[in-house]
């Protein structure tokens, strides 16, 4: 790996390049470094879901910034912390770090169980680290500065999640926005994200959909909503396999209503909606203690009623599928969303043998998971817990999306207003990226030799990109 | 009896083993076992380096033995595929036409050494 010269930038994907998973880039400029994120790959376990981080010395990272509590974005930080010669300072939005906590304990049960003795060595990191960690991270307010050793970053909300952040890093007068994952369209809990109201020099941003267009959100109600009642109406079962925390939520808040307002016609209780997630009811008092970050819909909500919004009348939490009395219609939603193993998978294998059931698909499935094969409707899926044994899928399968990421339009007219002339792209399956990166150097190619070009990068994992900044960045480093 | 050669992943502290009877492990055996005992996957997506703990060299060839009782460097990276490679070539992708080897680790999951390592064309 080149040194970097003393005025060029350097930008290194240590994951999360031409990938959607294990969110994990370093940034260096003037001799510091910064970290962006560390998650895991969906669609891998143990070492192999890691960002490359052999690739990097990471006792060399100033300070981590960790976008959201996704895993794809946060759940390799106990390994990081803890099992590397990391000694950086790592930071998070306080909602984040909330739910942080139970997440991740949910993760490091979730994947030692049902593994031969040697477990313990194999799950990335152990309870104790994820609390030694814990106690490390530092909180950062929205539209806050904070100031580390010649590097100044603040917090946007990025939409997306309760609590997901953008930030912008700079550092000798250089600016760099990253966007994380984020989404410009208001939905019933959340803002869009902010553009920030200084503009930056680089701008690295997620392109998760690459050139398409989402339908408008009500639309898309419309039509979740819809299917269910027509597959329930007709006596099927629904498996809508979630994330246990964060568009989980909204899709609650857009059922919950429903069957509020149609309580008649869905025989007044006697099709029930079900969430299998006890992290998620652990996590309700988060939601409440965060209703303050939300839109002001969901806050109006929350002070005429003086009750957690989050708390939901027509849906019931189940602990696991021992207490589940399976013998008519019914709605579920489950994880991990990606239908890989556990309670999601073991619903799967049980409805899709049934033409009157549904799964439905609201979230981003990535390459390599179950939800992403089962969008293609196979005749038969592998079963999880016998691989000779292979299950007969006759159940529907739609996919309508609520995973809060920009579309097209939307991404671009973000870009237009950051103004950056370097753009630096991530979070995205390799064609869907270069479909967004032609599009955008099109979109500014009247730019082109001018000064203020705009360059388009999609670089690989551990393929570094450099860009030189000379003269004004350097005069106002002196100034500092 | 049992013999053991200690390994650490370049971005771990602390290194971990592989057992085994003998008095050592080719390269290729070593890079197989660390593979399997770690979960990593079929190879197709990464590439497994080892380095000298003492001269920081790598240590590349399949047959090469590493003795029982020491100790070496792992470095797990992405695989390589030289169509498309580096972004630094002005935007435009590396084409290296005719070169479609993909550098990654599946001989090591397959089973198969690569019997001519040392005639891989120099770069
Ligand atoms: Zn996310
Ligand atoms: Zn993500």
């Amino acid at each position: 790996m080149s040194q970097p010269s003393s005025n060029s930038f350097k930008f290194f994907p240590l994951g999360g390049g031409n990938e959607v998973g294990r969110s994990c880039h370093i940034l260096q400029y003037k001799g510091k470094t910064i970290m962006l994120d560390a998650g895991v790959h969906p669609a891998h376990q143990g070492m192999a879901s890691l960002p490359f981080y052999d690739d990097f010395d990471l006792e060399t990272v100033d300070i981590l910034l960790i976008s959201h509590f996704h895993l794809d974005h946060a759940a390799s930080l106990p390994y990081v912390m803890q099992r590397t010669p990391f000694k950086g300072r790592v930071f998070m939005t306080h909602p984040t770090k909330a739910i942080y906590r139970w997440l991740l304990r949910d993760f490091v049960r979730v994947t030692s169980i049902g593994t031969d003795p040697a477990s313990a060595e194999e799950s990335l990191y152990t309870d104790e680290d994820l609390v030694e960690s814990f106690d490390k991270i530092e909180t950062i307010d929205y539209h806050s500065t904070i100031e580390v050793n010649g590097i100044k970053f603040t917090a946007f909300h990025a939409g997306h999640v309760l609590g997901a952040a953008m930030f912008q890093i700079e550092i000798a007068g250089l600016k760099v926005l990253f966007t994380g994952d984020y989404s410009r369209e208001m939905d019933r809990h959340l803002n869009s994200a902010e553009v920030p109201p200084q503009s930056s020099d680089v701008l690295i941003v997620e392109s998760t959909f690459g050139t398409a267009t989402h339908e408008p959100r009500l639309h898309r109600e419309k039509k979740l909503t819809q299917l269910i009642h027509s597959t329930v109406g007709k006596g099927g079962r629904v498996l809508m396999p979630v994330f246990a925390l964060g568009r989980a939520q909204e899709l609650m808040l857009v059922l919950d209503e429903y069957w509020q307002n149609h309580a008649e016609e869905l025989g007044n209780g006697q099709v029930p909606i079900y969430y299998a997630s006890d992290l998620a009811r652990k996590c309700m008092s988060v939601y409440q203690t965060y209703v303050n970050m939300m839109n002001d819909d969901i806050r109006k909500k929350f002070r005429n009623s003086q009750s957690n919004p989050f708390i939901f009348k027509n849906i019931a939490y189940l602990k696991n599928l021992d207490d589940f009395e399976d013998f008519g219609p019914s709605v579920m939603l489950a994880s991990p969303g990606m239908l890989q193993s556990g309670l999601s998978r073991d619903l799967l294998e049980r409805w899709c043998p049934e033409e009157k059931n549904l799964v439905l698909i609201t979230g981003y499935s990535v390459e390599g998971t179950m939800a992403k094969y089962i969008i293609l409707e196979p005749d038969t899926i592998p079963s999880v817990n016998n691989p000779e044994v292979s299950v007969p899928r006759r159940c529907q399968v739609e996919e309508i999306s609520f995973a809060a990421h920009v579309d097209f339009q939307e991404n671009l007219e973000f870009i237009e207003q950051i103004h950056a002339s370097n753009i630096i792209l991530v979070h995205g399956e390799s064609n869907p990226m270069g479909r967004l990166k032609s599009a955008l150097l099109s979109n500014f190619s009247s730019l082109k030799g001018t000064e203020n070009e705009v360059h388009v990068y999609n670089p690989r994992n551990s393929i570094e990109v450099l860009i030189e900044f000379k003269g004004v960045k350097i005069a106002k480093a002196i100034g500092n | 009896m049992s013999s053991t050669i200690f390994y650490r992943f370049k971005s771990q502290k602390t290194p971990s083993r592989i057992l085994f009877d003998g008095t050592g492990l080719t390269v290729f055996d070593l890079k197989r076992e660390i593979i399997l005992n770690n979960k990593l996957g079929d190879g197709s997506d990464f590439q497994l380096k080892l380095y000298s703990l003492d001269t920081g060299d790598e240590i590349d060839e399949d047959q090469v033995v590493i003795p029982r009782s020491s100790s070496v460097v792992v470095k797990r990276s992405p695989a390589f595929k030289p169509n498309n490679g580096s972004i630094l070539s002005g935007g435009g992708m590396n084409n290296n036409s005719g070169n479609n080897t993909v550098l990654n680790a599946t001989r090591y999951v397959t089973g198969k050494p690569r019997v001519f390592a040392h005639t891989k064309k120099k770069q």
